[in-house]
């Protein structure tokens, strides 16, 4: 019989808010286990950032026995799983960890956009999926309809559903006990060779990279020497444990098992998430299914406010990489903004994330410029190249075609923004591909975005028109051929790269118009005549003027003191030496930095 | 150091030397005021005439005084008998009559005992502050004067037959309309001084006015300022008053030579607290506080703040500078001829750009600011300081 008959691994699934950071405390109180939230609270100092937004971003997984109805003792593994889409690679990994999944539905709320999305992506990795209606102890809770939308949207049926309330402590026992009669042993447990999977990893400034993997076969213990199925390195094993839920060091993990390894491996970029651990002395020789290199998505360049502050955002930067592998980062520099670096998100959640985390926990302010995505330039001849800045893309003239990333969307919103939200979708390029009824109120749509078009206010525009009650959930859809062309912003002919931009072609005159407003008016005035310009490929399309100074004269000069007039004079000179200058034109580099704020 | 004859002294004993003589009293202190000043006692007033001779015996010139300009504070408000004595000073040390003496006055403290003294030591011309003839705005200044004061003061002034008088006014004062400052204008030209200057208000470092407008209690208006600007321009134009320099306005023969004479480059010594001199290849001013320059003096230094050398590059910076300020505009030619090494294409360059875009004129030898460039006189003046410090200027 295999050890692992009473194990059983599983994550709990739901829409911000529905109830999960409760539901997960009454688990591991019936279990005896220490809450999470004081764990939360006492070991992870930095994440508050997490806490607000309601997303996880590190997993906090942890181990609880049960005694189940049955009589057995049971070894419930429980996943955390981040919870937004941006990580939904993470996520995946992190539900491949696992054999089952309670998806929770707020009462009141119903099924909400991530709702869907996370139930298809636990469809997808096979899981059996327990479905738990929260929170009935509201007066507002609505069963009847809850119930029903878990048939017509997500298609499990109703009698599945268990009834639940973490805050009243009620069906927590029936959730345990689904757990365990619902949920299926540990997979693959008995392939003949070790197989870990890395569904995360920590960096800890002692011991390196401490990987977060799930056993599915073979036991790995302290000095045996590991290997990493992706490429083949390999690091001698220094310590193995669980998370009860601190880290507590056990002699060996085998089958079933969730824990951590600490390595001979220093960096969390070497352990990818999603790579499968194997012993080197007798490794698989298939790694588990699924592993990705994860790519970055949106790019855009970040630069200290402060030109001093170069070194501290560069320090700022290789601390977050430290523990966040899917964040990138390489130096760049910018005419308009100084010296500061290209950084790679997995999305726009992660980098406002990052962003944060660089301005609160190292206290360093930060611009950044426009977020742009991956483009696929395919040139005269079929050469393919990727540009993920607007200053790489080739002449216009070679270029053949260029392909943009799409999203593929469900947005939930009240029915009377229907209409408003069409617009809005038509604005940016959208096409509407099914719209499904949730209940009397609500919609459910479908749609296909170019990525670039979300990136800059779709989520906010879209909680306006709703008046908050609208949500979007995406995953990355495939790549298509657009009309695209590179706009530039140009000061009396000098292109200030920090506001070059891919843009559609029928949108170009409206986005460069309105820039060059903007950046005409936020300039100061100059002595000079300067034109701001919008132009194509040499074509211009917009034009505005900087207005003029009118008097900057200081009469007094008394006595023959020259020096004083002298001294007023190059603090002129000196105030403009701390100016971006673009072409001949100097400009205060908050003017650009007010610009790219204003957005 | 101070023995040194000038190299102009000896090169050409006729190029003009002003004398500046900074005195540095004043009853109280007006709100605008970044100048030296100081509360008059009558130990004060002794040690500063005193010091002032001193002071110039320590320099000791060589060639004659051509101008001579008692600013301040307020000299008018030295006693009949004190100005006398400073009067002997400096006449001891002209080398003949000066061919213009001014003196700068306050209207409460105008008499005719003191325009008397003043007249019987030979200074030719007095220039009075009134500022504003609005009394609101008179007491907006922190000035102390009425506006009968200024009639008064002036007619003793004309009584006393000095060749030449200035009024000094000031516009965008704090709540001053355009039609205030007009009227104030066309008050000045009623009482026909030979000279009116009018003075921006500026906000200097320091002063009662600075802090106001750093509480934002008061607001800058680059417009309004223009506007005022190009108003005055017209209507002293259309008065008879030629403008000389950017607040400078003149019958015609009664320019201010001592002012022509800085903004020429030449040389000046200058006296008393705070008072600037370049001189004899050095430019500087002394140090100002009473006390601090007396005590100087003592170790026989001077003109210790900001020493610089006034070499050629640098005086053809500057006369260009100051030079582009004045509507005769400033000599290139006279300039390169007298500076080679300076960094003439860079100054090609911006001045052609200038030209180009209206705010400058060059024609033949001499470049000056059009109307417009005029209002802009600070930021063609720091292109110029920038023109020049692409070079290394070379030591003389
Ligand atoms: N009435 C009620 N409120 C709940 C229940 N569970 C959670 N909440 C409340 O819902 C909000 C979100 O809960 P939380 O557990 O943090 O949700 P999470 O974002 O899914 O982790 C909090 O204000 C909770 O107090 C429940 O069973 N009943
Ligand atoms: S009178 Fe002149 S020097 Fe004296 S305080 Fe007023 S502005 Fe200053």
């Amino acid at each position: 019989m295999p050890l692992t008959k009473y194990t059983r691994n599983f994550c709990i699934i739901a829409h911000v808010d529905h109830g999960k950071t409760t539901l997960s405390d009454r688990i591991l109180e019936h279990t005896n286990t220490v809450a999470m939230r004081v764990m939360t609270d006492q070991h992870l100092d930095s994440m508050d950032l997490e806490k607000e937004r309601g997303i996880t971003i590190k997993s906090h997984p942890v181990t609880m026995t049960y005694r189940a109805k049955d009589g057995h003792d049971y070894k419930l593994n429980l996943m955390d799983t981040p919870g937004h889409v941006d990580f939904s690679y993470e996520v995946s990994r992190s539900l491949a960890a696992c054999e089952g999944a309670v998806l929770l539905i707020d009462a009141a709320q119903g099924v909400e956009a991530q709702t869907v999305a996370n139930a298809h992506l636990a469809f997808a990795q096979k899981l059996k999926v327990i479905p738990v209606i929260n929170k009935i102890d509201l007066p507002s809770a609505n069963l009847e309809l809850c119930t029903r939308q878990l048939e017509d949207i997500l298609s499990i049926p109703a009698e599945e559903a268990i009834l639940a309330s973490g805050k009243a402590g009620i069906g927590i026992e029936d959730i345990l006990e689904a757990v365990v009669n619902r949920v299926p042993p540990p997979r693959w447990a008995t392939y003949p060779q070790l197989r870990c999977l890395v569904f995360d990893s920590l960096y800890d400034s002692y011991r390196g990279c401490i990987a977060y993997v799930r056993v599915f076969s073979g036991t790995i213990k302290a000095n045996d020497q590991m290997m990493l199925m992706s490429n083949g390195q390999k690091a001698d094993v220094k310590e193995v444990g669980v998370f009860m839920p601190k880290m507590t060091k056990i002699a060996s993990l085998g089958a079933g098992d969730v824990g951590y390894i600490v390595s001979s491996i220093k960096n969390t970029s070497d352990v990818k998430t999603g790579d499968t651990i194997t012993l080197a002395a007798r490794p698989a020789t298939e790694m588990l299914p699924g592993y990705k290199e994860v790519r970055p998505m949106v790019f855009c360049g970040l630069y200290p406010l402060e030109s001093d502050d170069y070194e501290k955002l560069k320090a700022a930067l290789g601390r977050l990489r430290l523990n966040d592998a899917a964040f990138v980062y390489s130096s760049e520099s910018s005419l308009a903004l100084g010296f500061g670096f290209r950084c790679g998100f997995l999305g726009l959640l992660h980098m406002e994330i990052i962003q944060e985390r660089i301005r609160r926990e190292h206290d360093v302010d930060i611009i950044s410029t426009y977020p742009s995505v991956i483009y696929h330039v395919i040139k005269h001849g079929g050469e393919k190249i990727d540009v993920d800045n607007p200053v790489n893309m080739p002449d216009p003239g070679t270029i053949e075609e260029i392909r943009e990333p799409t999203i593929r969307a469900s947005i939930i919103l009240p029915n009377d923004s229907m209409g408003d939200i069409l617009a809005l979708i038509m604005e940016k390029r959208g096409v509407c591909e099914h719209t499904d009824t949730l209940d009397q109120n609500r919609v459910m749509l479908r749609c296909v975005l170019p990525l670039n078009e979300i990136l800059v206010d779709f989520n906010d525009r879209l909680k306006s028109i709703t008046h908050g009650y609208g949500s979007m959930d995406y995953e990355l859809g495939d790549y298509i051929a657009s009309d695209l062309v590179k706009m530039d912003i140009m000061i009396n002919g000098d292109p200030v790269d920090a506001f070059s931009c891919i843009v559609h072609r029928e949108k170009a005159d409206a986005k460069g118009r309105q820039l060059c407003e903007k950046l005409a008016k936020i300039i100061p005035p100059q002595m000079f005549k300067v034109a701001i310009q919008a132009a194509i490929g040499g074509k211009i399309i917009a034009r505005d003027n900087v207005r003029e100074m009118r008097k900057d004269v200081t009469s007094k000069c008394y006595g023959g003191d020259i020096s004083r007039k002298r001294k007023l004079l190059d603090k002129q000179k000196e105030g403009k030496k701390k100016m971006k200058q673009i072409g001949k034109v100097s400009i205060p580099p908050d003017a650009f930095i007010k610009v790219l704020q204003n957005d | 150091m101070s023995h040194i004859a000038s190299e102009q002294d000896k090169a050409a004993p006729d190029r003009p030397l002003g004398l500046y003589v900074h005195v540095p009293f004043c009853a109280s202190t007006c709100d605008f005021c970044a100048f030296y000043q100081t509360k008059p006692t009558a130990d004060g007033v002794e040690r500063f005439l005193a010091g002032v001779a001193n002071e110039a015996r320590l320099v000791s010139w060589a060639r004659p005084v051509t101008t001579v300009f008692w600013g301040g504070g307020t000299p008018g408000l030295l006693a009949p008998r004190d100005l006398g004595r400073l009067a002997d000073i400096v006449r001891s040390h002209c080398g003949g009559a000066p061919v213009e003496w001014s003196v700068e006055m306050a209207p409460a403290s105008v008499t005719p005992q003191r325009l008397a003294a003043l007249k019987a030591a030979g200074v030719t011309r007095i220039s009075m502050g009134v500022q504003s003839f609005q009394p609101a705005l008179l007491e907006g200044l922190g000035r102390q004067h009425t506006r009968a004061q200024i009639y008064r003061a002036y007619e003793h002034v004309r009584a006393a037959g000095f060749a030449s008088v200035n009024l000094d006014l000031m516009f965008a004062l704090p709540g001053q309309t355009e039609t205030e400052w007009a009227d104030d204008v066309r008050e000045a030209v009623r009482l026909a001084p030979d000279h009116i200057s009018t003075y921006c208000l500026t906000f200097e470092e320091d002063t009662a006015l600075w802090v106001k407008l750093s509480q934002g209690r008061v607001k800058l208006d680059p417009e309004h300022e223009a506007r005022l600007y190009e108003a005055t321009w017209a209507q002293l134009r259309e008065a008879g008053y030629a403008q000389y320099e950017v607040s400078n306005f003149a019958r015609p023969g009664h320019a201010c030579l001592h002012n022509l004479n800085t903004w020429r480059m030449h040389e000046w010594v200058g006296l008393g607290p705070s008072g600037a001199s370049q001189y004899a290849g050095w430019r500087g001013a002394n140090v100002a506080d009473l006390d601090k320059w007396l005590e100087l003096l003592g170790r026989g230094e001077r003109a210790t703040e900001d020493r610089v050398a006034a070499t050629p590059a640098q005086l053809a910076e500057d006369a260009l500078i100051f030079g582009l300020r004045m509507n005769e505009g400033v000599n290139l030619a006279d300039w390169r001829a007298r500076c080679a090494e300076a960094p003439w294409a860079m100054v090609d360059a911006l001045l052609a750009r200038c030209n180009a875009e209206g705010l400058t004129l060059v024609e033949g030898d001499r470049a000056r600011l059009t109307d417009r460039g005029r209002l802009l006189a600070d930021s063609v003046g720091a292109e110029v300081m920038e023109a020049f410090s692409v070079q290394p200027v070379v030591p003389a």
